[in-house]
């Protein structure tokens, strides 16, 4: 059993992470403003996660204010300004950053591991702070969280709140 | 010129085909696989020049995709384009017989380095 993810990773290197996957999908100039850790105030939107099992066990979530998943969607697809995002597009949407955010954080993480397919949904119940990191952010005044969590038989904790 | 692009993300083969058009491969067809499973059979229905694959997918991986191919006898180019690339990984798809293993996320810049030398 690994240390807990505290001891692996820390908020700025996940903040790291999470600007660089904004620039290589959402768009070279758009930037994610850095917010509160564990501390801060719920999200209130739909999550997307990966699972990561190996030596650490656990979650990468990535949750979304409501108005910020579509203006996530329509950046991503390039849509045009006239063009609406199906809830298809936004579940895809946020799949697919969960599971690159999840990739990135894998490689940070003692291996051999192996991530999980991503999954959407409200946001999982999570393990004792220790075991968690949670960084959130901001983009274009949309609130979104980026939790890694370690799995828990009988989690007690949770954070963001499901729409 | 052809690519079949694999993944089983929608919003992940339409950024890998977007990305192809911005790094220059404008004339190529482009044919579209949900998983190893519909790549496998469509390598043999559609003969591409070149396949790109995400590795992490329902039904059948892309490493398994790869594996199937080269038990086959298929010799076609095969590169993964997936949200991980740690070195065992890169060592799996290398001794399997990829090309490269492009991580996400990528740039245009990336796919020239690694496919000009496939594509010329």
């Amino acid at each position: 059993m690994s240390a807990p993810i505290t001891h692996l990773l820390d908020g700025e290197t996940v903040t790291a992470v999470a600007g660089e996957v904004w620039s290589a999908l959402v768009g070279e100039e758009e930037y994610l403003v850095p917010g509160y850790g564990l501390d801060g105030p719920p999200v209130a939107g739909p999550s997307a996660w990966v699972t990561v099992t190996g030596p650490w066990n656990g979650l990468v979530v990535l949750t979304c204010d409501q108005a910020g998943t579509a203006d996530l969607t329509r950046s991503v697809l390039q849509m045009r300004a006239d063009e609406e995002a199906t809830e298809e597009d936004v579940d895809d949407v946020l799949r697919e950053l969960a599971n690159i955010l999840g990739g990135n954080v894998k490689s940070l993480l003692p291996g051999p591991s192996v991530l999980g397919l991503p999954e959407t949904g409200a946001a999982p119940l999570r393990a004792s702070d220790e075991d968690t990191c949670r960084v959130a952010a901001s983009w274009r005044g949309h609130h979104l969280a980026i939790t890694i969590q370690g799995a828990t038989e009988a989690p007690v904790f949770t954070t963001e709140v499901p729409l | 010129m052809k690519i079949l692009v694999t993944d089983d993300s929608r919003v992940m083969r339409q950024i890998v085909i977007r990305t192809l058009r911005q790094a220059g491969y404008d004339d190529v067809d482009i044919v579209e696989a949900e998983d190893g499973v519909e790549c496998l059979a469509k390598v043999g229905s559609d003969a591409p020049d070149l396949v790109l694959s995400d590795w992490n997918m329902p039904n059948m991986s892309g490493l398994e995709c790869l594996k199937a191919l080269r038990a086959q006898g298929s010799t076609v180019p095969f590169g993964f384009v997936t949200s991980e690339g740690s070195p065992e990984m890169r060592e799996q798809a290398a001794q399997a017989g990829a090309l490269f293993l492009i991580a996400k996320p990528f740039t245009a810049d990336t796919f020239r380095d690694e496919l000009d030398s496939v594509l010329a």
